[in-house]
């Protein structure tokens, strides 16, 4: 009689957990976020799209309105060796995003060797940019704002990188690939670099060094220039729930072909990169800190261009199904003196960026964010965005 | 033949009925009360949990498979009259141990205080978004504890809010006569006053078909359950 008033637990029909294969050897999981704004540029009309492109990660999408689905896979081959791998479709574009092997070789020790197209080494956020571990729905400046700097083409003079100020999204250069293109941020959080990644951790310390073809700000598959990336982590868990880390990376940023449109060698276009996080929790809040700087060698420009991008961002539990979020997000260039005139080489943005979302289910959510962006530049110096999104993963 | 189903509305459904169930229940019987006892059988795979691969994570062991839940738990779906009228608050522990909820499933009475000690080095985050009863007990550390009260019977599935492998079910009965079985499957329900009472075993929120059992006086009963 009691059955009779049943109804099925899993009626919501899709999974919640990884799916679990050859008796738990492979591992599945996904997640699915579907993501739409409406942004108000200063002096157009309300309900753009992002116009201003402050939230594009390249040429064709912006962070803001996407639909992105993720699979990441495991396979235990057996318990020294593991096979990894992440796949993402952003709108309609696949991208691996990593593909890898994990070798563990002392089973006592934490310590792996991870070889192929391997997650980052520098910083925190890189290891956060899931929708779920991302507590707003933009991503931090230093991570996605495109900068007018391209591997593949490359400016001759300080007026050059003025005219592009604020265009990083489109811009041109006269050396090297005269088509326009988008720019690159300081830290790609959209794309991996292929290569071998050491990491081991030694009571509440840990460290990891990389070894890869690209760079922080142009990820590769294959090399395109012959100069390596060495990139190296070190991180403290003094205290349950604090991580205190600083990171440094080096790599040649511009192609073979740009820099020898420039009469120049690769190597001497260097990006050196150096970045400090720190993240505390406590009970029902999330507090994290970071902050990367960049410098690029440009042998044709002087002084060396800098670059560097700072967010703060909390996220509070309000009760078991809702929370809210703030983030406050600055990226500042360095000052050349042109012809005439001496100004940042790029136009620095402020973002802040204030939000919330519902469980619905422990594995779907609903979000919404209000994001303010300020531009020291551009077309568009002001453009405000609300976006909301779904989030669903196993 | 196995059903899933909803066990807030079965056990409200099991309360709303206790008014009309028999016979009485009190101590002044003890003496005639019996005994069910049997087995559960899982015919059906093991649910097999795996945790999320780690694939942003720099190098984490993570691939090993997490421990099969096996218990089950065999309960009366329908009690005898004053089974209800017990007031005695007990506690009850769910610790947190190698990144997993031990035990994996926990059945109470209502009015228990449950306890959720982290036993391990990193941080832990209980929650459930159970309508039984929602919480979310925030990050805490190794040797610190935190509980909950549980007033209401219902099913209320709890999860870690940091590690998503993390996962358990808290039964909470407005009665005492249920039972979790042993890692064998067997299951013992004492003091049970004669009458004819309908069982249910579930497991993983798969339940039995329910059956009728007779309770002779100070008899035991056997009944075993097998689950697809």
């Amino acid at each position: 009689m009691l059955v009779g008033v049943a109804c099925p637990v899993g009626a919501q029909g899709l999974p919640s957990e990884p799916l679990v294969f050859a008796d738990g050897r492979a591992v599945i999981s996904g997640d699915v976020s579907l993501t739409a704004s409406c942004s108000h540029a200063e002096g157009e009309s309300a309900c753009t799209g992002d116009t201003g492109f402050f939230n594009y990660s390249d040429y064709d999408h912006s962070t803001l309105r996407m639909a992105r689905f993720g699979v990441t896979a495991s396979v235990r081959i057996n318990s020294h060796i593991s096979a990894l791998a992440d796949l993402r479709i952003e709108n309609t574009t696949a991208r691996p995003y990593g593909a890898y092997v994990r070798i563990h070789p002392f089973i006592d020790r934490d310590f792996d060797i991870q070889a192929g197209r391997i997650p980052w080494t520098f910083g925190a956020f890189s290891r956060h940019s899931y929708s779920t571990d991302n507590p707003l729905i933009g991503y931090p400046l230093a991570y996605q704002y495109l900068t007018s700097l391209r591997p593949d083409a490359l400016p001759l003079a300080p007026e050059d990188l003025f005219r592009m100020r604020g265009r990083g999204w489109l811009s041109s250069f006269p050396v090297g690939n005269s088509t326009p293109d988008s720019g690159m941020p300081l830290a790609d959080a959209f794309r991996w670099d292929s290569g071998v990644q050491a990491h081991g951790t030694v009571g509440w310390f840990e460290g990891a060094a990389s070894f890869t073809t690209g760079s922080l700000a142009h990820p590769l598959f294959l090399d395109d220039n012959d100069g390596k990336h060495l990139a190296g982590r070190a991180a403290a868990r003094p205290l349950a729930g604090l991580v205190i880390g600083v990171s440094v990376s080096r790599a040649p940023y511009v192609t073979t072909a740009a820099a020898a449109a420039a009469h120049a060698d690769a190597r001497d276009f260097t990006q050196k990169v150096a970045g400090a996080d720190v993240e505390f929790s406590r009970d029902h809040y999330l507090v994290r800190f970071e902050t990367v700087w960049s410098a690029y060698d440009l042998p044709t420009i002087a002084p060396r261009l800098e670059a560097s991008g700072t967010y703060l961002e909390g996220r509070y539990k309000l009760t078991p199904r809702i929370f809210v979020a703030a983030r406050a997000d600055h990226l500042g260039f360095n000052t050349i003196t042109g012809t005439v005139r001496s100004l940042t080489w790029e136009a620095p943005v402020t973002r802040w960026e204030v939000g919330g979302g519902y469980a619905v289910l422990r594995n779907l959510q609903l979000r919404t964010t209000f994001q303010h962006n300020a531009r020291d530049g551009g077309r568009i110096r002001k453009q405000t965005a609300l976006a909301g999104q779904l989030l669903y993963w196993f | 033949m196995h059903k899933r189903f909803s066990f807030r509305r079965a056990f409200l459904a099991a309360l709303g009925l206790a008014a009309v169930a028999v016979p009485a229940y009190g101590p002044v019987d003890a003496a005639r009360n019996g005994a069910i006892t049997g087995h559960v059988e899982l015919t059906r795979p093991p649910v097999a949990v795996g945790r999320r691969p780690g694939v942003t994570d720099l190098g984490t062991p993570t691939l090993q498979p997490m421990a099969e839940p096996q218990m089950s738990v065999v309960y009366l779906e329908v009690a005898p009259r004053g089974a209800f009228e017990q007031t005695d608050t007990t506690r009850a522990v769910m610790d947190q141990r190698n990144e997993t909820f031990v035990p994996h499933v926990l059945a109470i009475t209502t009015g228990t205080t449950v306890e959720f000690p982290n036993s391990d080095r990193i941080y832990h985050n209980v929650f459930s978004l159970s309508k039984t009863r929602p919480f979310d007990l925030g990050r805490y550390a190794v040797g610190r504890s935190k509980s909950i009260r549980f007033d209401r019977p219902g099913v209320v599935r709890v999860f870690c809010d940091i590690h998503s492998h993390m996962s358990a079910f808290i039964l909470v009965f407005s009665h005492p006569f249920f039972s979790v079985t042993d890692p064998a499957g067997r299951y013992r329900i004492d003091n049970v006053p004669p009458g004819t009472y309908t069982l249910v075993a579930w497991n993983e929120g798969v339940t039995s078909e329910s059956r009728q059992v007779v309770v002779s006086d100070a008899g035991l009963t056997e009944t075993d359950f097998s689950l697809r």
